[in-house]
């Protein structure tokens, strides 16, 4: 068990690390059984995770765009999906059930809606932070109000949506594992079934290990296209500025970062 | 032309921005609004532009009334320029600059085209074609912004307080630069500042409002600072506008005297001779090209051994000079006072000395010319 790890000298550490990658060789795929082992998993946990992040950028977008341009809208909208966030995962995965029984939709319906929670404040941040000397800027010019908001104020706003991005992706790759408990759920299966019905611990840290090395790979790849996307804010001076301040921005937009990682943990533990 | 008549814009609680506006602004001139903080100034440059509707009375461009177009048309054909230059930053300055050509259906190539003749003429680099405006100053920024309003040569251009958010070096360089621009291209222009030194650098008309939006002045510069209508125009344009008058007479009339310029190879007594003839306290010596090298006093004269050249003499400093034929009677003033001889030295137009003029002098001469 995970606990001889810490009991024991740096040997026997060592075999504990061979014996879990071994095991993790061992049953990374099965060529007769293309269902059965962690590859399989993995490429299901990359689906649910990128297609329910896809949707939520796709649905948060518009939707941020609306609640900028009409501010009145904002306060109800929010709430409104505030309050879909606080109903836990898990219940929202049952809740699906009867309707798209074992599909993939019954866990990328509700994750898509959380990252929709987790995006939208900063969609209509990051059209609100535009200075307002380039807002004016824009009007004078001739802008109409759609093409300034398309065309000024969104690529002005990237930074602070991508950050967004980053803390909903990295929630939404760990919250994946909980629909295990659906029947899907990718990675998080190897862990519910292999791992904890079975008392047996290789399964686990392989399965946190592929999480944390697919949410970091996503980050990874966040920054680099922010990076291509915003070739205004890189060479000297504001640009790091910008970004410090987008940041900061994305975490004041969405609670404390600890709450959005934390929420998988606590619908498990409610199960 | 464009013409304000009655018109008002007064906000739903109440707030009156500009209470009742009667103003023609000429073609081809370069008009100032001024005035403190919440006098309806930049409501009334809004007005211009449909950025602001009047909620009474009417504004005409050429006779036409402007809510007859449609706002975003209008203001494709108005430059505008705001302060802190209100640049997008995500794109770059020649982008910036091609901004109202594509908006205007340009094709991108000639936009571009337009946009690399114009960043010459504001004075930028073509080098600073493929940045980004944070990687500019704020003088660049203000120039990008101008080259932006000029972009698909509109007859009207607005300028909302543009210089005031860069330093003062920067500030009177880009003045400069929009003064030469305007003698270039003769663009009806309307700035607004709460600098009455600004206004009188670069207004041929000049609007002062005064708090709760009303007009309480409009006149040329030379009038405004002469003949102040009341009380609040006097506060506003300042306790030193006798002083600042002076830059609209010319330096031209001053006589000025020759004998006591002394080349640095002259002897000691010759100078000396000249200056105890009528009691004159300092001599400028210059160079065999006439270029000054500074003063020398009576007493100085006096102590100094006979056979000696001026110039091996300890000179002081002779400040700065003014140009006889271009600057006006406050840069010839300003000279003399901060002359340590008190005395002034006007040049030609390549730093030659014309010749020299006292405190006494120039005093006599401003009062003739304010008579």
């Amino acid at each position: 068990m995970i606990a001889a790890v810490g009991g024991g000298g740096l040997s026997e550490a060592w075999d504990w690390v061979v014996g879990v990658t071994d095991w993790g060789v061992r049953n990374w795929s099965y060529p007769d059984e293309p269902n059965r082992g962690i590859r399989p998993k993995l490429v299901e946990h990359v689906r649910l995770a990128y297609v329910s992040i896809l949707i939520g950028l796709v649905t948060a977008l518009p939707l941020g765009l609306a609640c900028a341009r009409w501010g009145r809208l904002y306060p109800p909208v929010l709430t409104g999906v505030n309050v879909l966030y606080a109903v836990p995962s898990i219940a929202l995965f049952f809740l699906m059930l009867p309707y798209t029984g074992f599909s993939d939709w019954t866990a990328i319906v509700p994750l898509s809606l959380y990252t929709l929670v987790i995006l939208l404040p900063n969609v209509v941040d990051g059209l609100r932070q535009v200075p307002d000397h380039v807002r004016q800027a824009a009007v004078a010019m001739g802008f109409g109000p759609l093409r300034r908001l398309v065309t000024v104020e969104m690529p002005v706003a990237v930074p602070v949506i991508i950050a967004g991005l980053r803390v909903a992706s990295v929630a939404t790759i760990s919250m994946v594992s909980v629909a295990s408990l659906v029947g899907l759920g990718g990675l998080g299966q190897i862990i519910l079934s292999d791992g904890f019905r079975r008392q047996f611990d290789a399964p686990i840290v392989v399965g946190i290990v592929l999480v944390v090395l697919l949410a970091f790979v996503t980050d990874a790849l966040l920054v680099i296209a922010q990076y291509l996307l915003t070739p205004w804010t890189r060479g000297n001076g504001g640009a790091k500025e910008r970004r410090r301040r987008s940041r900061r921005r994305a975490v004041v937009a969405t609670g404390t970062p600890a709450a959005a990682s934390q929420r998988p943990t606590r619908a498990t533990a409610g199960e | 032309m464009i013409t304000f008549e009655g018109a008002a814009k007064i906000y739903p609680d109440g707030t009156v921005a500009v209470a009742h506006l009667d103003l023609t602004v000429e073609t081809g001139k370069t008009t100032v609004f001024v005035g403190p903080s919440g006098s309806g100034k930049t409501t009334s440059l809004r007005m211009i532009n449909r950025m602001v509707e009047p909620t009474d009375g009417t504004v005409r461009i050429d006779g036409a009334d402007i809510r007859g177009r449609n706002p975003a048309q209008l203001r494709r054909a108005i430059g505008y320029v705001i302060q802190q230059a209100g640049l997008f930053p995500h794109r770059t300055v020649l982008d910036n600059i091609a901004t109202v050509p594509l908006l205007l259906g340009w094709r991108r190539r000639r936009a571009r085209a337009r946009a690399a003749e114009l960043m010459e003429l504001v004075g930028l680099e073509p080098a600073q074609a493929k940045r980004y405006p944070h990687q500019l100053s704020g003088g660049q920024q203000q120039r990008v912004g101008v080259a932006r309003a000029l972009a698909a040569d509109p007859p009207i251009l607005l300028m909302d307080e543009p210089f005031s958010a860069v330093d003062p070096v920067v500030r009177t360089s880009l003045q400069d630069e929009l003064i030469r621009l305007q003698q270039e291209l003769h663009k009806t222009v309307v700035f607004v500042t709460h600098d009455i030194d600004e206004a009188v650098r670069l207004g041929d008309r000049i609007a002062v409002f005064r708090p709760g939006g009303e007009l309480a002045q409009y006149d040329s510069p030379e009038r405004l600072l002469a003949e102040p209508v009341d009380a609040f125009v006097e506060s506003f344009i300042g306790y030193d506008r006798g002083v600042r008058r002076l830059s609209f007479f010319p330096a031209r009339g001053l006589s000025l005297r020759e004998d006591v310029v002394f080349d640095d190879e002259d002897r000691v007594e010759r100078a000396r001779s000249v200056v105890a003839g009528d009691g004159e306290p300092w001599a400028l010596v210059v160079d065999s090209a006439r270029i000054p090298q500074g003063w020398v006093s009576a007493a100085q004269l006096d102590r100094a051994p006979a056979g000696v050249p001026l110039g091996s003499l300890e000179l002081a400093p002779y400040g700065h000079t003014f140009d006889v034929g271009t600057d006006s009677l406050r840069a010839a003033l300003d000279a003399a006072v901060l002359s340590p001889a008190g005395r002034a030295v006007g040049v030609d137009d390549e730093g030659r000395v014309v010749g020299v003029v006292s405190q006494d002098d120039l005093g006599a001469a401003i009062w003739s010319v304010s008579e």
